[in-house]
C-alpha cells in the first residue's frame, strides 16, 4: 500500500519520506544539444524527460496536411503553428510495454501542452511558419505531463521564442482515496508513480508567478469539496517550480557573459523607472 | 523515542542561507570558532550552497549585488522592465493587457536605443535584414523562382530576374531562360546572395546581381548558430575574405554568413586578361562558367587546410567563442601550430584540444 493512511496520519510522511508541501528534487540543463534551435533536460525525482524545440521554420511537406499522431494548432490565421510530439521510450516504467504514436493518452498529453503553448507563445511574430516541439520520456515516475510541459518551456526559452511568460506545472493530490469519501482530506504535493495510482491527483500549470492557470488537468474522481484545496497546493507548488527554472535560465545567462558570447545590458532594468 | 508530530503547516518563504558576508564576520568576531565549519566559506563572495537551493537563494542574493554586477543579469521571460511610460518597447517586449508596463518575452540582455528598450535575446534563429550577405541551399524550384533554406523562420525567395543570366549582365530574361530554371540552380545547390528586400510576413527576397554572389563551389559548408546573440557568426565590416593556407595549400576564401551558414573553399584567382578587357567582357567570360557544378582541380594539401578552418571554426562554436574573421584567422594560425607538435599533423579539434584552441585565443 504506496500511501497507508494510518502511517501518514501518524508520521505525516510519504513513502519517500517527503512532507505533504516538499517538491521532489528538480534538476534541469539547458541548451543540451547545439545543432538544435532549442533543447531541455529536465528531471522531477525519477521522471526524466528531454525536449527539442524546431522553429520558427518553413514547415515541412507532411506537416502541412496535418500528421497523424501528432498534436497541431489548426484554426491560426496568421501566427506560426505549433507541432508537439511526445515519444515514451519503451524503457521508461517498470513494465515494458509498447506505446503506439496513437496511444489516447498521449495524444491528449499532446494537445494540452499544444494549447498551452499556442495561448503563451507570440506566434503572431512569425507568420506561416512552424514551431515543432518534440518530447522524449526517458524514464517515469509519476508527474510526466507536468515535467513534459516544464521542460517544454525551458526549451522554447532556449529557442529564443518570445513568449508571455514562464508556464511552469506540477501535480497536487489528496491523502486519502475517493471511495474513503473523506471530505476533509489533506493535500498533497507532486506526486510520484506509486501514489498517483492510489490517489486522486490533478495536473495544474500556471503562468509566469501570477495565479493564472494555463493548464488544468485531472483525471481521477475526487470529492469536489477537496479540490480546491488541491488546486491551492498545486499552484503553489508551480511559483517553487517557476523560481527554480528562472534560476537556471539566469544561471545560463550569465555563463554566457562570462564567455562574451552574450553582451552586457546597456543598463540596469531598475534605473529606468528614475 | 518519542515522535513529536506537527499538523501541516502551509509553505513559508524558503529559509535564508548564511551568506558567505556573515560567516567571513562571525569568524572575524568569534577567533575560538571551529575553522573546519566555516572555512570554506570564507574564500569569495561565492554563497555556499548547492545546485538545487541556488535558484532560491538567487533572487536574495542579486539585490545585494553592486550596480556593475547587475549588469550582468540577465532578463527572463515575464520580467517586468519598467513601468514608466516614457519608454517605448521595441523587440523581444510586450506590454500585457490592462497594464502599461513594459514585460521582457525573452531570456537576454537589455538594450537601449534613445527611447526604445529592446531585449537581445541570449541565442534565436537568423532573422533577415536588407543588405545581408547570406549563403543559402537551394529547396524548391518553381516557375520564375527558387526557394531558398537560410535558416530563417522561412525560406527566402530568389527570382529568375534577380540573378545575373549568361551572356551579359544587362540581358532581358526570356522565356527560354525559365524553361532551363534548372540549370542555373538545382535543388540542393548553394550559393551566396545578398538580402534584397522583405515581405510583409518577415520572408526574404535574395539578388544575386553581383560578380561576387553566386554559385558556390570547390569547398565545403559548415552551419553554426547565425546572429542574435550566442556563439556564431557575428555582423561585422568584412564577411568575405582570402587567407593564405599554411603547408603549401595555397589559397583559401571563407564566407561567413551572417545567417550562420559559412563557405571555406579554395580561391580561384579571376582571369587577369578578361580583367583587363573592361567590365562588359568580363561579365561575358564570366558568366560562361558561372553556373557550373564542376568542382576546378584541387589538390590534397588545400583540402587538408579547407579541413583544418572547418575544425577551428566548429572548435569556436563549441567553446563560446564568436566567429568572425579576427577570431577565424588568428585560431587557425594557432591550430596551424598545434598540428605541428604531433607526427601526423592532427587536424582534429574536438574535445580538449578545442578548448585550448578557445584559452589561446582568449589569452592573446
Amino acid at each position: 500500500m504506496p500511501l497507508d493512511t494510518s502511517t501518514y496520519s501518524l508520521a505525516l510522511l510519504r513513502i519517500d519520506g517527503r512532507r505533504w508541501n516538499d517538491l521532489r528534487r528538480l534538476h534541469a540543463q539547458i541548451h543540451t544539444q547545439d545543432a538544435a534551435d532549442g533543447s531541455s533536460y529536465l528531471e522531477m525525482g525519477h521522471t526524466k524527460v528531454m525536449c527539442v524545440v524546431t522553429g520558427p521554420a518553413e514547415p515541412q511537406a507532411g506537416q502541412k496536411k496535418g500528421t497523424v499522431g501528432s498534436a497541431q494548432a489548426t484554426g491560426q490565421k496568421e501566427g506560426a503553428s505549433i507541432v508537439v510530439n511526445v515519444v515514451v521510450a519503451g524503457f521508461s516504467s517498470v513494465d515494458r510495454k509498447r506505446r503506439g504514436r496513437n496511444d489516447r493518452r498521449i495524444q491528449e498529453m499532446e494537445i494540452t501542452i499544444q494549447k498551452a503553448l499556442a495561448a503563451n507563445l507570440h506566434t503572431h511574430l512569425f507568420p506561416h511558419s512552424t514551431i515543432t516541439v518534440s518530447l522524449h520520456v526517458l524514464s517515469q515516475d509519476g508527474s510526466l505531463l507536468a515535467a513534459l510541459i516544464n521542460a517544454t518551456t525551458l526549451a522554447v526559452i532556449d529557442a529564443g521564442i518570445p513568449m508571455t511568460d514562464y508556464i511552469t506545472a506540477c501535480t497536487a493530490g489528496s491523502t486519502s482515496s475517493y471511495a474513503a469519501g473523506d471530505d476533509a482530506a489533506d493535500p498533497l504535493l507532486d506526486l510520484n508513480t506509486q501514489e498517483e495510482q492510489e490517489l486522486p491527483f490533478l495536473t495544474v500549470g500556471t503562468l509566469g508567478d501570477s495565479d493564472k492557470v494555463a493548464v488544468l488537468v485531472c483525471e481521477s474522481r475526487v470529492q469536489v469539496s477537496r479540490l480546491e484545496g488541491m488546486l491551492v497546493v498545486g499552484v503553489d507548488g508551480c511559483k517553487q517550480v517557476r523560481r527554480l527554472l528562472d534560476g537556471i535560465v539566469k544561471q545560463k545567462g550569465r555563463k554566457m557573459i562570462k564567455e562574451g558570447a552574450v553582451r552586457k545590458s546597456d543598463m540596469m532594468a531598475v534605473s529606468l523607472d528614475e | 523515542m518519542p515522535i513529536t508530530i506537527h499538523n501541516p503547516q502551509p509553505a513559508g518563504p524558503a529559509p535564508r542561507r548564511p551568506r558567505a558576508v556573515d560567516i567571513d564576520m562571525d569568524v572575524a568576531s568569534d577567533s575560538d570558532s571551529d575553522s573546519g565549519t566555516g572555512g570554506a566559506a570564507i574564500q569569495g563572495d561565492i554563497p555556499m550552497h548547492d545546485d538545487d537551493d541556488e535558484s532560491i537563494a538567487q533572487d536574495e542574493d542579486d539585490e545585494f549585488e553592486e550596480q556593475g554586477d547587475a549588469r550582468d543579469e540577465i532578463l527572463t521571460p515575464g520580467t517586468v522592465i519598467t513601468s514608466n511610460s516614457q519608454w517605448m518597447r521595441g523587440h523581444g517586449t510586450y506590454v500585457p493587457l490592462n497594464t502599461s508596463s513594459i514585460t521582457s518575452s525573452l531570456a537576454g540582455t537589455l538594450t537601449r536605443t534613445n527611447k526604445l528598450l529592446s531585449v537581445r535575446p541570449l541565442r534565436a534563429r537568423y532573422n533577415p535584414e536588407i543588405g545581408d550577405l547570406v549563403v543559402g541551399r537551394i529547396v524548391e524550384v518553381q516557375a520564375k523562382r527558387w526557394r531558398v533554406d537560410v535558416a530563417a523562420a522561412q525560406l527566402a525567395i530568389l527570382q529568375i530576374s534577380a540573378i545575373n543570366l549568361p551572356g551579359g549582365i544587362l540581358r532581358k530574361r526570356t522565356e527560354t531562360d525559365e524553361l532551363q530554371i534548372r540549370s542555373f540552380f538545382a535543388e540542393g545547390d548553394l550559393l551566396v546572395a545578398e538580402v534584397q528586400q522583405l515581405h510583409q510576413d518577415g520572408a526574404a527576397s535574395l539578388h544575386t546581381r553581383s560578380l561576387k554572389y553566386g554559385k558556390l563551389r570547390n569547398g565545403v559548408f559548415v552551419a553554426v548558430a547565425g546572429t542574435g546573440g550566442g556563439a556564431g557568426v557575428v555582423r561585422s565590416k568584412r564577411q568575405l575574405w582570402t587567407m593564405e593556407a599554411a603547408n603549401g595549400g595555397g589559397k583559401i576564401d571563407v564566407l561567413l554568413g551572417v545567417n550562420g551558414y559559412i563557405w571555406i573553399s579554395k580561391h580561384i584567382e579571376s582571369d587577369a586578361a578578361a580583367e583587363a578587357a573592361g567590365i562588359n567582357r568580363m561579365e561575358e567570360s564570366v558568366s560562361s562558367q558561372i553556373y557550373s557544378s564542376q568542382n576546378n582541380h584541387m589538390d590534397v594539401t588545400t583540402m587538408r587546410e579547407i579541413a583544418r578552418c572547418r575544425s577551428v571554426i566548429l572548435a569556436l562554436v563549441e567553446n563560446g567563442v564568436k566567429v568572425d574573421e579576427d577570431t577565424v584567422t588568428r585560431g587557425y594560425n594557432e591550430a596551424v601550430e598545434f598540428g605541428r607538435e604531433s607526427m601526423e599533423d592532427d587536424i582534429y579539434l574536438g574535445g580538449e584540444r578545442g578548448q585550448r584552441l578557445a584559452a589561446a585565443l582568449a589569452g592573446r
